[in-house]
């Protein structure tokens, strides 16, 4: 029996969450309907607050509608991120799934992308017609700039994985994702520049803005998005993105190990 | 890499007259949860065994059942095969594949049948939940197509197979489970307990299934574990019986069977001579009669073991009807599990039941 590539099994496992999500009809309109019309009262909002932001927001698009939708969609995604694994993890285990999954000879690798892909693309999909739904309303988006936005996306993704895998290796190990990903959000949306740029913030609560991944994908993503400029000159935020990503990548892979060896000494692999 | 034999395929390393599955004193215990008073007062975590120096050999081809009550070790020793649980102690080999050292080889050849309906996708189709683990097993394209139509027809699921699982009846969902299984075509399957959610006809069929498809046609070395002794001897060509985590016998179903009470008859007679079963006792023909339990006609049945089979049951027949007790049935009685549990403990000591 061969093995088989494990961009196959991945692209298999996110086909199959796609067709059960796509079932529930109702489901899918609702999700995207109710992100067009949230967009309506941040436009009101945030004209409200134009003239109060305008300053603040100068290198970053000097527009606090377009700074805003940014910040939101690139949220939505990193929350995604964050609980799209534990959350498949979890879902696959109390249905029993997870150990019909195990029993293939496909890699804990591709396992861990499978189960949580689906969840992150739908997250972009979704971003996508939130900004498109945003340009509509009348925010200004360097739409040429959209593919130099993609490795960037891409990097933030990539540097909230490993929160993921470590709140999964929780679940595997102990059933509970634990604080961590509650923790990482809320700092992440209020000292990620999310609602506000961080030098709006006090000195202190600033520097721990300077540990979050999000601060330097969303200085990146507005500054190439919104200001029109070229990736290279976000290079110090990328280099960042790269480094936090590479360094915790490998150690929560280690955990995640560990809590796949745990879980099988104990016997609560395929158990909720 | 395959080989063939007799218009079956077989997996390189499982050939028939060859060890499917090898156990060698294999040993497993869990920490039994705690409470919270426990946990606060620091007592010590208390151990439970769950398998105590398993030692058995299933051979190519063979099906064998595992047999015991819940909490038995069945599941447990099922998972180690699987390499979902590692082992504390002992070995245990799928194909000369040690299932801690090389669990992917493993994977590859032996496939657990996760019996629990949740574990299909209940919202796609019967050949989605076959696509996608079809593609996990390295299946593809005309290949993967042409696999998947081949098991749906063998498991009767092709009128069915466009269909969202949702709506299917629990036999269904079983048999889509045994296809999925064998999308990878396994040599060794386990089976855990496989008809615990079906109706007796559909039961039945599911086994008559299993016998003739899975274990004659496709070849493959079937390990079934189950409570139901008479599923286990209706199937299997040997039978384990495990008991708190220890196997306490092994033999053929014949064997097993015979030793723990396929003579076991029950006699319905008229009237309730006493005298004469206690001749019959006396002269060893028959032993363990229970008493008689009379029914309104005054016919009173008695359970008890018979030495010879259907002509050891004849000649006591011609003994009572001589004695002038009238006979009206003289029938095998099916064991139950606990009975053979209690039969099977009683021959191998008081050691395996207080394990």
């Amino acid at each position: 029996m061969a093995r088989g590539p494990p961009v196959h099994k991945v692209w298999a496992l996110i086909r199959a969450s796609w067709l059960a999500a796509s079932s529930y009809r109702l489901g899918i309109i609702f999700s995207f309907g109710s992100l067009i019309v949230s967009v309506i009262p941040i436009f009101f909002i945030t004209g409200a607050l134009q003239s109060t932001m305008a300053n603040v927001i100068r290198g970053q698009g000097g527009q606090y509608f377009a700074f805003l939708v940014v910040g939101l969609i690139t949220l939505n995604i990193v929350s995604s991120t964050i609980y799209a694994l534990p959350g498949g993890l979890q879902g696959a285990t109390s249905t029993g799934t997870l150990e019909a999954l195990l029993a293939t000879p496909t890699s804990v690798n591709a396992l861990l992308v499978g189960l949580s892909g689906y969840e992150v693309l739908f997250s972009l999909i979704r971003g996508a017609v939130m900004l498109i739904a945003a340009a509509l309303l009348g925010a200004r988006v360097e739409w040429a700039q959209m593919g130099a936005s993609v490795p960037i996306i891409a990097l933030v993704v990539l540097s909230h994985l490993p929160i993921a895998i470590v709140t999964a290796a929780m679940v595997l190990a102990f059933r509970t994702r634990g604080p961590l990903p509650q923790l990482v959000l809320l700092a992440s949306t209020f000292l990620g520049g999310v609602y506000y740029p961080t030098t709006v913030i006090p000195g202190w609560l600033e520097s721990l803005s300077a540990f979050i991944p999000l601060t330097y994908g969303l200085a990146a993503l507005r500054a190439v998005l919104l200001e029109g400029r070229p990736i290279l000159s976000v290079w110090r935020e990328i280099g960042i993105l790269m480094a936090i990503t590479a360094g915790t990548l490998v150690l929560s892979v280690v955990a995640f190990r560990a809590a796949l060896g745990y879980a099988r000494r104990v016997g609560n692999l395929a158990q909720y | 890499m395959t080989a063939t034999a007799h218009g079956v395929t077989y997996h390189p390393a499982v050939r028939p007259g060859t060890s499917a599955v090898v156990l060698d004193g294999l040993t497993k215990s869990f920490t039994r949860q705690r409470g919270w008073r426990a946990v606060v007062t620091r007592q010590a975590r208390e151990l439970v065994r769950a398998l105590s120096d398993v030692s058995c050999e299933v051979r190519s081809g063979e099906f064998f059942g595992l047999l015991g009550e819940n909490g038995a070790g069945k599941t447990t020793l099922f998972k180690i095969l699987a390499t979902l649980v590692t082992p504390d102690a002992g070995s245990a080999t799928v194909a000369a594949f040690d299932v801690r050292r090389e669990p992917n080889r493993v994977r590859e050849i032996l496939a657990p049948v996760i019996a629990d309906e949740r574990s299909l996708n209940w919202r796609l189709s019967a050949r989605e939940n076959m696509r996608l683990f079809a593609s996990l097993h390295g299946l593809r394209g005309a290949d993967a197509t042409r696999r998947i139509d081949e098991l749906l027809a063998l498991v009767n699921l092709v009128d069915a197979a466009d269909r969202l699982v949702n709506g299917f009846s629990s036999g269904m969902k079983q048999r889509l489970l045994v296809a999925r299984t064998l999308l990878a075509r396994p040599r060794v399957l386990l089976l855990d307990e496989p008809t615990r959610s079906l109706d007796p006809i559909s039961a039945r069929q599911f086994r008559t299934f299993l016998r003739n498809e899975i274990a004659v046609a496709q070849g493959c070395t079937v390990l079934l574990a189950t409570h139901n002794a008479e599923e286990a001897f209706e199937l299997c060509d040997r039978v384990g019986v495990l008991h708190r985590g220890r196997l306490v016998a092994v033999g053929t179903t014949s064997e097993l069977a015979r030793e723990v009470g396929e003579d076991r008859f029950a006699l319905w007679v008229r009237p309730a001579d006493q005298q004469a079963i206690d001749a019959l006792v006396a002269r060893g023909v028959i032993r363990d009669a229970k008493p008689f339990v009379t029914d309104e006609q005054g016919w009173s049945r008695i359970d008890c073991d018979l030495r010879g089979g259907a002509e050891g049951a004849a000649a006591v027949v011609a003994y009572l009807t001589h004695t002038g007790v009238s006979v009206s049935r003289c029938e095998p009685v099916k064991l139950s599990l606990a009975d053979l549990l209690e039969r099977v403990l009683a021959r191998h000591g008081a050691g395996a039941a207080s394990a």
